[in-house]
């Protein structure tokens, strides 16, 4: 018995959600210009934090490891010969834990020829001017912080007499990972602020919507309409506009991408990468439409609720 | 059906709407309130919609003390009520059919139901062929019966209306009132309010007279129909 009511109640129920869905796609549809014009503020609203998102997405994809920055470049004198090199790696290895691989002036020739793209020009050189090279890497300690690290073995290597020079590459890529995290750091504040906007577009458009129908709310209610009854219609109509916006925000940013992706590897080409511009992946674009799906409900439902309190606590449902 | 005891209003700015109006009306009865304008016939029947609060008393529909009744359940009153207006209140961006069929939408019926009971109601009020017809299109007393159609679509128990021939000519007054009475006939309690007054005589229906907010008069059926006669 009470299962039967429950079921004829739940029918119910969705043949009202049915009815609000269709309402609410009717009322999109026969203001084509106002949606259209809002669809695209909200997608270029959510295209600018998505953007950001996958740029330092794509940085972070540099690879970046935290272990390798330690390395250190320790040039000889030119002076010195093999086995003093051979020696002081050695040396470094047993006093300091560190790992020293050292290179003779003939493999940085050919790294440097390879590299450059100089080729034949080089052999213009009678006698190799490349000196023995280390390349010294701190052995990682957990808990501790590599910089300091890199800093002893700075100092130490500094002091040895057949050292001419020693290039710490740490700084830079140190500032490159403050960098990064600055930009993703960005990118949350970013998304919280234009989560906000969209929420705010939404209300505001659902407000002036509410405005525009008060005549119909207000007969709804006469006739026997809950407040669920009426805010539905209008609840759909937020959920849409934040799933277009988040499908214009998609395009604009494939758009955008394709436009920028040729530059962006021939920059990245050259820093010696082979690089391939990532996109935002996998449940990327889900996670965007069901954001802006969600926003554009919740953005709504404060514009409907608000409409509806004003209703209840100045009985504005005016004449009969 | 609906009982009003002791009942008064006062609005917020201290006029009194209504002064300690007490009456019954029975199931399956059909009663005029009339009076001049502003003697407070819209208040009573926004009260039996909910619409209004009363400052005093009580009032009864259907067995529900309203005064007691959070408004939250106001919806679930007035499906109970059928509703019609002196500006009829259709929604000028549906049709016929739509504009009819809203308080079954509401109810959540099944669309095959919806559209038995729309057309049964709209040949009730002879307005059968006008579903797909726009109400702007509609001659006004076409659109008052298209409100009629909607007031009794759910088939609810009691009928309400605010001067439902304030625009009408005398005709078109006398047809309205003669199918209030046909609904009255299969049971429905019928409440309509009206300064009409010739109208009402030649009714011979029980009739409530207000006068600045207090009920001054409320002749029985018998007598209205001995003066009409």
């Amino acid at each position: 018995m009470t299962d039967v009511s429950f079921r004829r109640k739940a029918r119910a129920w969705g043949r009202r959600q049915l009815y609000s869905f269709f309402s609410s796609l009717g009322t999109l549809l026969s203001h084509r210009v106002g949606t259209l014009m809002t669809v695209l503020v909200l997608g270029i609203a959510m295209a600018l934090p998505l953007g950001l998102y996958v740029t330092v997405k794509n940085l972070r994809a540099l690879d970046l490891q935290q272990d390798e920055w330690g390395t250190i470049t320790v040039f000889l004198k030119s002076e010195a010969r093999e086995q003093e090199a051979l020696s002081l790696a050695g040396l470094i290895n047993l006093d300091l834990g560190a790992d020293a691989v050292p290179v003779s002036p003939e493999q940085g020739m050919e790294q440097f020829r390879a590299a450059s793209g100089f080729g034949q020009a080089l052999d213009v050189f009678e006698e190799n001017p490349l000196p023995w090279v280390l390349l010294v890497t701190p052995e990682p300690v957990e808990g501790k912080e590599i910089s300091i690290a890199v800093a002893a073995l700075d100092d130490w290597l500094k002091d040895r007499d057949e050292v001419d020079f020693v290039q710490v590459d740490f700084k830079w890529l140190q500032r490159l990972a403050g960098l990064l995290e600055l930009g993703q750091a960005l990118v949350s504040v970013l998304t919280v602020l234009f989560a906000m906007a969209v929420i705010v577009v939404v209300a505001n458009t659902i407000r002036l919507d509410v405005a525009s129908r008060a005549e119909e709310i207000h007969v709804l209610s006469l006739v026997g309409a809950g407040n669920s009854f009426i805010r539905q219609p209008f609840l759909y109509s937020g959920f849409w506009y934040g799933l277009l916006g988040g499908l214009v925000s998609l395009v604009l940013f494939n758009l955008s991408l394709y436009y920028l992706r040729r530059p962006l590897e021939h920059l990245l080409d050259a820093y010696g990468n082979n690089f391939v511009v990532v996109n935002i992946g996998g449940a990327g674009p889900f996670v965007v439409l069901l954001a802006g799906g969600l926003l554009g409900l919740i953005g709504a439902w404060i514009a409907v609720q608000r409409y509806l309190r004003q209703i209840r606590d100045h009985g504005m449902l005016g004449r009969l | 059906m609906i009982t009003f005891d002791h009942v008064t209003k006062k609005f917020q700015n201290g006029s009194r709407a209504l002064r300690d109006v007490s009456f019954q009306l029975h199931a399956g009865e059909m009663v005029f309130i009339t009076g001049h304008s502003g003697a407070g016939k819209s208040t009573l029947l926004r009260l039996i919609l909910m619409l209004e609060k009363t400052t005093r008393g009580q009032v009864t529909v259907n067995g529900r003390n309203l005064t007691r009744t959070s408004s939250r359940f106001a919806p679930l009153v007035r499906r109970e009520i059928g509703m019609i207006f002196q500006d009829h209140k259709l929604l000028s961006d549906k049709t016929v059919f739509d504009n009819v069929s809203l308080p079954l939408m509401i109810a959540g019926m099944r669309y095959q139901d919806i559209r038995k009971k729309v057309r049964a109601a709209l040949d009730k009020v002879g307005l059968l062929g006008k579903e797909k017809s726009w109400p702007m299109m509609l001659s006004g007393g076409e659109q008052q019966r298209v409100g009629i159609a909607r007031a009794i679509v759910g088939m609810p128990p009691i009928l309400l209306a605010d001067e439902p021939t304030g625009n009408l000519d005398p005709d078109l007054s006398r047809e309205l009132f003669g199918l209030f009475r046909q609904l009255n006939a299969q049971g429905v309690t019928v409440l309509i309010a009206s300064h009409d007054l010739a109208l009402i005589r030649s009714m011979g229906c029980r009739v409530l007279v207000l006068s600045d907010g207090v009920l001054v008069d409320d002749i029985p059926a018998a007598d209205i129909a001995g003066s009409a006669a």
